[in-house]
Order: structure tokens, then sequence, then C-alpha cells
């Protein structure tokens, strides 16, 4: 046994600063908040995804051999955490997730169905990821699967494809999310197998990690806007002569808050980072990034609007907005029980270490 | 952005079968050593580290240190968690204070031993009438010619039964001046007039109330200038909040109290899977396939993850609750066995669980309370004073 030591750094460089200045003002500029009031039931603003299609925000994160700019999942989480910031109605995470996982398929040269690449590249071609296929047979819920034309998805041991000729109706959601049911045996929805065996299952696997860790930064974004909005509000907000913020009960809330946004933001980095560099150590980074991004937003952003009293509970108070949005966005991938099965993964890892250790100490074992 | 592994050069890689040999022979792992955060370090391991100066190994070689860098002292950290040793032999939060400050004398005839870690030392500032309020110490020293006479008493004197020197913070002018009357001593605890009394503390550590009667010291052992033991003090003070200086990116990114006890709650998990791995169930199955067994370690796995994704001052409330909260959830996830002592037969390695659960709430309030530090980060983020 040796010794192993890892970086344990979380600096963007220059480049990603950068993205994420030009990120924060397009999305600022683009999809202020009566954008995203406006853009509900649905959730989907043609107009802003036609902005963000134009503005080559879809192939950032996608390798230049399949016609991308070479970005990956450190840029697809910055454009994540900038969504989250502004809640913007448009399915730009689904779908650079399931572009990313078909694109290895074309990089390898296969075929992936009807598909016209050029089309789902420019944004034309929707597509999306269907996150719970693995765990439940027939109909399921797929976030974006009210506007997606295609969904990646794992039935039956192999990685399919399905496809609609007509939208899918939204299942009306807390959030206004473009949730929609897909059923396979749908009479209006085509399956294609792209690949089957250990290959399918791999590649699923993949896919599936980094629709977590993108979904996972879109909360980081919520989480950051969320407690920006509250803590303005308790420095500005006077009671008993006071401003709220000076009253323990309140900024410990809001530093419990912050300290949530960090750890969200700094895991899901750590799982991109190693995701893509190292997908074999600690394939459970995904899993633990999402878990901890669901509960944190669910708990903080409910904190958002109980900082802001009355105020927070009423629909139109942008805090009760993100409330809305966290369950909504976080839920969708199957609910935090799914990522500690998952997990798991880790269990038994350790228990093999542990295992190991015992063989080879001399240790008092009490 | 980097997570990738360290190559350790060929050099580093001696050092670690070096550090490990030594290891091993100075110390028999104990698997039911779990106070590593609180306890001291071992005396056998302690004095063979200080002989090869890696009780500070960043200091200079032939002053008290090895001249090593980030690497290897994580390699250090590494090992004394395999080996299961409480890594508290460090006197860092004293050696700027006593440089800047101490007399020639201490410069000359304590300050070595300190650097190399030969010598050790515990904190004298909390009494039994002030806590956080340090300023309204009580204890009293007076200047009798050359030597200083020390009465009072200390409370906290974590490790007081087993140091060499005590950092004493004592009154040497009218209480109503608060802190311009105070002045640092560094007080050899063998000095007639001294006394540690136990305080037994929840899983079963140690602290103490010591007790300075008519306590005679040469001037030689007072620290910086007569009634300016506030600023003195506050050297070391800023050092103990602060985080590890990061060089090489291999530190983790939590503050040391915050590492600690992510490591002590490593080393919890790592019980309550041995414990898990050793048990069938009804069904013939290891406990270790046990849904419900699963869901608690993975939830506990979780928690850890976001302990060392907690940033600087973050780290140590973070830590300190998510030790409680999970000693809790793998007592009960082991339950009824996860309530039985240290060393009893049936209970689960060696009793850990139980042991953390009852050392777990300390984690929260030595070192500066979560409030105080949640205070702390209020302030940060631009939030007023506390109402």
């Amino acid at each position: 046994m040796t010794t192993v030591l890892r970086r344990n750094d979380y600096t963007l460089s220059d480049e990603q600063d950068q993205l994420v200045a030009m990120l924060r003002s397009l999305f600022t500029e683009q999809s202020p908040i009566g954008v995203v009031r406006e853009a509900e039931p649905l959730g989907f603003d043609p107009e802003l995804w036609t902005t963000v299609r134009d503005n080559g925000l879809l192939t950032i994160s996608l390798p230049t051999t399949v016609g991308g700019d070479g970005g990956g999942l450190i840029e697809l989480v910055l454009t994540g955490i900038e969504i989250g910031r502004t809640a913007a109605p448009v399915p730009l995470l689904d779908h650079v997730v399931a572009m990313r996982a078909l694109g290895r398929l074309v990089a390898d040269g296969i075929s992936v169905g009807a598909l016209d690449w050029e089309a789902v590249l420019s944004g034309e071609t929707i597509v999306s990821m269907a996150p719970i296929s693995t765990w439940e047979l027939g109909a399921e819920l797929v976030p974006s699967g009210a506007v997606a034309d295609a969904v990646v998805a794992f039935k039956d041991g192999a990685l399919v494809l399905l496809t609609r000729t007509e939208h899918a109706p939204q299942a009306p959601n807390e959030g206004c999310s473009p949730l929609a049911w897909w059923d396979p045996q749908d009479s209006a929805v085509t399956v294609t197998t792209l690949l089957d065996g250990d290959a399918a299952a791999l590649q699923w696997d993949l896919a599936h990690r980094e629709w977590r860790i993108a979904t996972a930064a879109s909360l980081v974004g919520i989480l950051a806007i969320s407690g920006e909005i509250a803590r303005a509000y308790a420095v500005e907000r006077q009671a008993f002569g006071v401003r709220i913020a000076s009253f323990q009960a309140i900024s410990h809330d809001l530093v419990d808050m912050h300290m949530d946004e960090l750890t969200s933001r700094n895991m899901t980095l750590k799982a991109a980072w190693l995701t893509e560099n190292e997908p074999d150590f600690r394939p459970e980074l995904a899993a633990m990034a999402m878990a901890q991004a669901t509960r944190a937003a669910l708990r903080s952003t409910a904190k958002a609007v109980h900082v802001h009293g009355g105020m927070g509970i009423t629909l139109e108070a942008d805090v009760s907005l993100f409330y809305r949005k966290a369950s909504s966005w976080s839920l969708v991938g199957g609910g935090i029980r799914r990522d500690l099965q998952d997990i798991g993964r880790a269990i038994d890892r350790r228990a093999g270490e542990r295992a190991r250790w015992h063989e080879n100490s001399a240790a008092v074992k009490g | 952005m980097d997570f990738s592994q360290v190559e350790l050069t060929a050099e580093q890689q001696a050092f670690e079968k070096e550090v490990r040999d030594l290891l091993s022979t100075s110390w028999t792992p104990n698997y039911a050593h779990i106070a590593l955060d609180h306890d001291r370090s071992p005396d056998s391991v302690r004095l063979a580290m200080a002989k090869r100066g890696w009780v500070h190994p960043e200091l200079p070689e032939g002053q008290g240190g090895a001249g090593l860098g980030e690497i290897e002292q994580e390699i250090i950290t590494a090992l004394f968690e395999e080996f299961y040793i409480a890594n508290n032999a460090s006197n860092s939060l004293l050696i700027p204070t006593l440089e800047q400050h101490g007399s020639a004398w201490l410069k000359e005839h304590v300050l070595p031993g300190i650097r190399s870690g030969e010598l050790t030392t515990c904190l004298g500032y909390s009494e039994p009438d002030n806590g956080s309020d340090i300023a309204a110490a009580k204890t009293r020293a007076v200047q009798d010619g050359d030597v200083w006479v020390i009465n009072g008493q200390k409370m906290w004197t974590t490790w007081g039964n087993e140091s060499d020197y005590c950092f004493l913070l004592a009154r040497t002018g009218p209480i109503e001046e608060k802190h311009r009357t105070l002045t640092m001593f560094l007080v050899p605890m063998d000095a007639p007039g001294v006394e540690a009394t136990p305080v037994w503390i929840l899983g079963g550590g140690r602290t103490n109330v010591t007790f300075y009667s008519d306590v005679t010291i040469s001037d030689n052992y007072r620290i910086g200038p007569v009634n300016e033991g506030w600023s003195v003090m506050s050297t070391p003070l800023a050092t103990e909040h602060g985080a590890g200086v990061k060089t090489e990116g291999v530190v983790p990114i939590n503050g040391s109290m915050g590492a600690g006890f992510s490591r002590t709650f490593e080393k919890l998990i790592d019980g309550a899977i041995d414990w898990a791995a050793s048990r069938t169930g009804a069904d013939g199955r290891s406990r270790l396939e046990d849904p419900l067994v699963r869901i608690a370690l993975a939830e506990a796995m979780l928690d850890l993850e976001v302990c060392w994704n907690a940033e600087g001052e973050l780290g140590k409330p973070m830590a300190a609750e998510a030790l409680a909260v999970n000693a809790d959830r793998l007592a009960d996830m082991a339950a009824p066995e996860g309530i039985l002592d240290f060393g009893v037969d049936g209970s689960i390695a060696a009793g850990i669980i139980a042991s953390e659960r009852q050392h777990a709430p300390g984690s929260a309030i030595y070192g500066g309370t979560t409030e105080i530090y949640r205070n702390n980060l209020a302030r940060r983020l631009g939030l007023p004073r506390p109402y």
C-alpha cells in the first residue's frame, strides 16, 4: 500500500472566467425574470432559444471532432450555473447532454438513427435525456420532453433513441418545466436501438452522470441567486428598529445557504473534472453532486422564501419562483434516493479497501 | 482546475517509506483509537518524529524541521490516518509568537525544543468565569524583583497534564482595564504550585482545570512586553482559525479543524462498513447488501464528501455538525449494538460509533462554537453585527 495524494484545485482558467462573464451578461440581459414568467406555463421561450443558438452556446461544450468548439464538462457546468441564476426557459442543458452522448456515437461512426446531426448541432432539432429510464418500465416523465423531438434513453439493456413527429403535451408541474410523458409503446413514438451490450451500458452510465452534473450546476445557479436575493432583502428590511439580518436566527440561515451554495458548486466542478478526465475514478461523484445540489436547493430556496416573511409566499416574489423551479428541476431525475443508490458504488469499493487494510495491518482490533 | 493524482518523485516515495517504517516500529495501529482530532500524539511517535524534524517538517533543517514541502507534509498526515495515530503534536500556533515576542533566554533554551516538537505546549486562556470573553481573565501575575508570582486558575487546559509548557494569559494590572493589563507567559508545567486536575468529557476524553498557587517563575518566561499580552496572544489565535497555506494544491481546502473532523468522520464510516461486512442478515446475505444499511452508509459518505468540499472557515462548523448527525445516523443504522461501549464484547468496530457519538458534541464547541463561526462568516458576507 502506498500513499496516494490528489490535488484539490478548483480554480477556473482565464478563458473560463471570460466565459462566465459572457454568459452572465447574455442571460441577465436576455432572460430577465419577466421573460421567465412570460414563458410559463410551458417553460420554453422560442425567442430565447434562437438567441442561445445564434450565440453559439449549444456547441461550447462539445468536442471539435463532431462539430463543437472543444469545451467540455466544466464549460457545461459554468453554463448550467448561469442558466440556473436566471431560470432561463430553454432546454439547453438537456439538449447539450444528449448531444454529447450522441456525439460520442457519431465520433465512433455509429448511426444515430434518422437524426439529422447538423440540425441537432444547430438546435433546430431538440434532443433530451430520459434520466429515469433504467428504473421504470413503460411511460416515463422526460425533462424538456414537451419541447424535444428526440430523447436518449436506456431500455432493456440497450441505448435507444425515442423520436416523435409532433411534440408530447406538457405534464403540468409546479415549476412550469416542459416535462412530458414519453411512452415507448405509444404509436406516436419510434424507438431506434443505437447500441446494445456492455458498450451501451457504459455509454448510458456516462450520459447519465453528465446529466446529473449539468442539472446539479443549474441548481447551484438557483442557490446562488436565491442567496443573493435573500441577503439583500435581510440587509435592507427593518423590524423592531433594526435590520433583520442582525438577528442571528436569520443571519445563520443566510450563512447556511451560502455554505450550501459553495459546497454544491465545488462538488459539481469536482465531479465534472473527474468524470471528464478520469471517468473510472470515484464514479459516484456525479450522483453525490446531484444529491447535494438537490437537497441544498430544496432547503435553501425554502429559507429564502422564509426570510422574506409573508412576501416570500406571494407568487410575484422572485424567491417563490426559484422555490418552484428548484423542485421541478431537481426531482425529474428520480430524486435523492436514486442518487444514494448509485453512491452505493462507493460502499463496495471502500469495503474492498477495508478488507485489504485488515489483511495488511497488524492493527489492534479493539 | 486539477484533481489529478500527484506523481510522487523517487525522493518522495523514499520519504513515504521512511515515515511508514518509522510509524510501523514506533506504534501499533489502534483501530479503536477514535479521538484522533482531540488526543495528543503518543510520545513514542512524537519523539521519533521530532528527532527527524518531522513534527514541523516545513521548518528549515537544523532549525527543528526538515525543510520539506507540502507534499511531504500531506504524506505524513495520510500515514498518521492509515496508522490511526492522533496527529496533534504540533506547536505551530506558538512558534511565530515566540519568534516575534519571546525573550532571548526563551529563544535560546526553549524555542528549539518547541520547534522540533521535543517539547509540548498547552493553552491557558479560558477561566471558570470566562469562556469566549478571554479579556476578562483574573489569573494574576505579580512581579517581585526578578521573578513573577502567579495565582489563579484556568479552564479547558487540554493536554495540561502532559505538556511541558503552558502559554498563559495573566492579569498584570487593574482588571477594570480589561485587555490593556494582560501579559503572556510560558509557564513550565513542572513548576511548584502548578496542578492539573482532570475534567472528564463525553467520550472519555480528558481536559483539565489548572490551578496556579504562588507559582514563581523567572522574568525570562515572559513573552512580549508587560501589559501587551492581548496583541501577543492574537498571533496564534489568528492562526487557529485560518486555513492551511496552499502552494501545490494537495492540502484539503477546509481549515485544519474541519479537515481533522472530516478524517475522524471517515474513520467512523470505515468502522460502520467493517461492522456491516462482518454481519450476516437473516436472509443469509451480508448486511453490506442490506438496502437499509446501504442507504445510511451512502448518506454518510455523501455528507463526508460535502465536508471535503467546504472551504476554509466553513469547514469547521460543517464537519463538526456532520460528525454529530452521522454518528447518530450510524448508531441508529447499527442499533442496538451501535450503543455498546468501547471494547465491549459484541460492540461495533470496537465501539467507535458509540464513542464518537459522545465525542461529537464537543467538536461543535471547542476552538470556537459553531455559532461563533457562523457570526464570523456572516460578517464576511457583509451582514451586520448580531443584534
